[in-house]
């Protein structure tokens, strides 16, 4: 595949001047930027597992002594600010902050320096929650919730860690979707306007927007927690005019809202990867565009059905419920046009598809799962129990791990110019899929049937639990295995993986007609944009043109007389 | 989880509302997953026909989900109503109660369960409570935010300092019913439990005396003992 015209000067032979790992520190490169988060998030996703791992050995057998109280609520705390902060919310914003720019045909970004000052913060924020080994890490869980986290509960610096890693880490999210949102909107292609955006981008724009109302929300809560714990400020203390339900609305807003973000990357993928392996235009895209938009807003107003046991009034209960309920309708039709897509096409079971029905079914039977917990009374029963670890868990490792391990494989060949291993992916994906159910469908009955509560350190013989808990611990080391495939299919494929060529999927949108890898400049030049689907208009177009010219060479072959 | 309140039967009920709500759902999704992923495998040949959805069909799907939703939401506007609603004392209840409910105030701290009664006794980690006897539980805590949980006799609540939260329940049955706090609450949160003992009125009647007396026993031994200058 040619990439088009190309300066016909050589300069092989000359060094890039300087080792790539000082270029790539001092990048502020959309591709660059993208890459060290995805790389990154891979690493915390790897680091996150021996932490989940290390909690289930302790739930292995009742009343284990493995972890003390201490280390369980120190690996919860760190489990959770790893999932969240390091691996699903990097990746995420890393594929939208690597792909969406070549998707639609820019040069680069509007404001590079301001997503490099965004990877700096993170990486700093990643720095500052593992440097508490040297201390101590937070005990306060995966939501510290106030006033726990308070300096009269715990005074050590774990908590203060905890919350400057996750503050300087959700900042630089914000910086990094700033500048996706000013990228989208003013450096799209000619010709491309919103309705011909590719559907991962426009992902990736409600997603940036969607960071930047929630990143703040969280920035101020944080702020607000650490003035009470050093500066003696009442915030989140009762009694003084504080109020720690405070601090449970702020937070809310902002993990509800990530757990949406990360819903909406997943469909983006999922759309362009649906469309692309079975050969067929997304079902109907402005419907799936405005569905995204739909999950984003209702979504998020949705907070409160994280708060259905608190003091708070019937209302509002009713409010969550009514939000979380209301989100069947975008959410169901997102899911119906993805599998009305795939109906009727021919359909090449490659990884990236395969990870993606992988993502279709985990986030199907997480959402559903979701829906009990959205009944006020039902949740009354089931609010914090396992269950809600466990629909948790499926939808968001649907959304990130299965949604994101289908992007990785999608556009591995754009980052590298190789493919990633597909017997190997294919063994990850099964395996993966068969950790997931058996770590996560016993914690259903054990939470919705046997009652037992999340984060606690043990549980105790003759509550019925015992089994679920023996079954979803092997199951998560069957989950560890199966990522840590992935993790090292893509290490391997990097260097050794088949090489891709520059479009190996025939996909529709503008990144798949740049070389892979880009050079720092993107594109050498841009097709006039017609449609959503670009790259197929050239393909017809060449399709008729060399049909056309089949017929002349014909006729020309026609004896005259 | 077994139900032994008016109010958890209606938790019990909506909740299997939900699983089969979701179930529908998953059913449906994933059965339709399969089938076309089943139906359309190729791997080479001529482009496939352009299908696009239009708007109608798109409608028609947003329809039956919209219905679906709002089903859900008036059933659980239904059920969680009539989880809200007090319980009435019966005729084996306490009798001295007349239309009101018991009031007992269950208040969490690091890491333990304590229980006030109306006569000014209280109790740690056990309740004791007459059978087929509306109580009112007012849930608050005096540090972190705890959660109070006996799953077969009442909904969760958060115990949230600062905030009073309500708890309604009339067990039908004598006996000992267990549940753990279901909120983080610190190093010991795994062992923070509780006990609600249902017992006959009477038996309740002579708990809480015997509990009072106990109280005063030991309030007068410490007094007795400071003022004979010993450190109790």
């Amino acid at each position: 595949m040619s990439a088009g015209p190309r300066p016909e000067l050589v300069a092989d032979g000359y060094s890039a001047g300087r080792p790539r790992w000082a270029q790539l520190a001092t990048s502020a490169d959309h591709k660059d930027v993208g890459q060290i988060l995805i790389t990154g998030a891979l690493g915390f996703l790897f680091i996150a597992l021996v932490e989940l791992a290390l909690m289930r050995i302790q739930l292995l057998v009742p009343e284990n002594t493995f972890l003390s109280p201490v280390a369980f609520n120190r690996m919860l705390s760190l489990y959770g600010a790893s999932a969240v902060f390091f691996f699903a919310l990097p990746l995420v914003i890393g594929l939208f902050y690597y792909v969406a720019p070549l998707q639609i045909g820019a040069r680069g970004t509007a404001l590079p320096r301001l997503g490099q000052v965004g990877l700096a913060l993170w990486v700093a924020g990643a720095t500052a929650l593992y440097a508490t080994f040297l201390f101590t890490p937070s005990e306060a869980g995966v939501n510290p919730l106030a006033p726990l986290s308070e300096v009269a509960f715990l005074s050590n610096n774990g908590v203060d860690a905890w919350a400057t890693a996750t503050g300087l880490a959700t900042l630089g999210f914000v910086l990094l979707s700033i500048n996706l949102i000013a990228t989208l909107k003013t450096m799209r292609a000619p010709g491309m306007a919103w309705r011909r955006v590719p559907v991962f981008a426009w992902a990736a724009a409600v997603g940036s927007w969607l960071m930047a109302v929630i990143g703040p929300v969280l920035l101020a809560a944080l702020t607000m927690l650490m003035i009470d714990r050093n500066y003696d400020g009442i915030f989140f203390a009762d009694g003084s005019g504080g109020a720690p339900l405070l601090w449970q609305h702020l937070s809310w807003i902002f993990y509800t809202g990530t757990y949406m973000l990360i819903l909406i990357f997943a469909f983006g993928a999922i759309a362009e990867i649906v469309a692309t392996f079975a050969r067929k235009p997304l079902f109907n895209r402005n419907v799936v565009m405005a569905c995204l938009a739909a999950i984003a807003v209702i979504g998020t107003l949705a907070w409160m059905q994280n708060m259905l046991t608190a003091p708070i009034g019937i209302g509002w209960m009713y409010f969550a419920m009514l939000m979380s309920l209301a989100l069947i309708v975008p959410i169901g039709l997102v899911l119906f046009n993805l599998i009305a897509t795939l109906a009727g096409g021919t359909l090449r079971m490659r990884a990236p598809l395969l990870f993606a029905t992988g993502a279709i079914f985990a986030i199907s039977v997480g959402l559903a799962s979701e829906l009990c917990h959205s009944l006020v009374a039902a949740a009354w029963h089931l609010k914090n129990t396992t269950d809600s670890t466990a629909a948790t868990h499926f939808a968001l490792v649907g959304g990130a791990v299965f949604g994101g391990f289908a992007a990785l494989h999608y556009w591995f060949p754009k980052m590298t110019g190789r493919t990633m291993g597909e017997s190997l992916a294919k063994i990850s994906f099964w395996t993966i899929l068969a950790g997931l159910l058996l770590g996560f469908v016993p914690l259903f009955f054990a939470g919705a049937e046997q009652g037992q509560v999340v984060d606690a350190y043990k549980y105790f013989a003759g509550t019925g639990v015992t089994a679920y808990n023996v079954i979803a611990s092997i199951g998560v080391f069957v989950l560890f295995v199966g990522i840590l495939l992935t993790i090292l299919n893509a290490i391997f494929s990097r260097t050794n993986g088949p090489e891709a060529g520059h479009d190996p999927w025939a996909g529709d949108t503008l990144e798949w007609f740049t070389l892979s890898p880009p050079e720092p400049h993107n594109f050498d030049v841009l097709p006039d944009v017609r449609s959503a689907r670009p790259l197929r208009d050239i393909r017809v177009a060449i399709g008729h043109r060399s049909r056309r010219s089949e017929r002349a060479a014909a006729r020309e072959s026609q004896p005259v007389a | 989880m077994a139900s032994h309140s008016p109010g958890t039967d209606q938790i019990d009920t909506l909740l299997w509302i939900g699983i089969v709500a979701a179930a529908i759902l998953i059913v449906a999704l994933v059965g339709a997953l399969l089938y076309v992923l089943r139906r359309y495998r190729g791997e080479r040949g001529a482009e496939p026909r352009q299908l696009l959805g239009g708007r109608a069909l798109q409608f028609r799907v947003a329809g039956v989900l919209t219905l679906f939703a709002a089903l859900l939401f008036i059933l659980g506007v239904v059920f969680t109503d009539n989880a809200r609603e007090e319980p009435s004392t019966g005729d084996a209840g306490l009798a001295s109660l007349k239309s009101e409910p018991l009031k007992i105030k269950a208040t969490g701290q690091q890491w333990l369960w304590r229980y006030d009664y109306p006569n000014g006794a209280f109790s740690y980690y056990k309740l004791v409570v007459p059978v087929d006897t509306a109580v009112e539980l007012e849930v608050l805590s005096t540090d972190v935010v705890h959660t109070w949980n006996v799953e077969d006799l009442a909904r969760k609540a958060d115990a949230v300092p600062g905030k009073t939260n309500e708890v309604l329940f009339s067990a039908d049955e004598e006996g000992v019913y267990g549940g753990d706090s279901a909120t983080l609450s610190g190093q010991a949160y795994a062992a923070m439990r509780t006990e609600v003992e249902v017992v006959s009125p009477e038996e309740y009647e002579e708990f809480v005396e015997a509990q009072n007396e106990e109280i005063d026993a030991a309030e007068e031994r410490v007094v007795g003992l400071i003022e004979n200058g010993e450190t109790p």
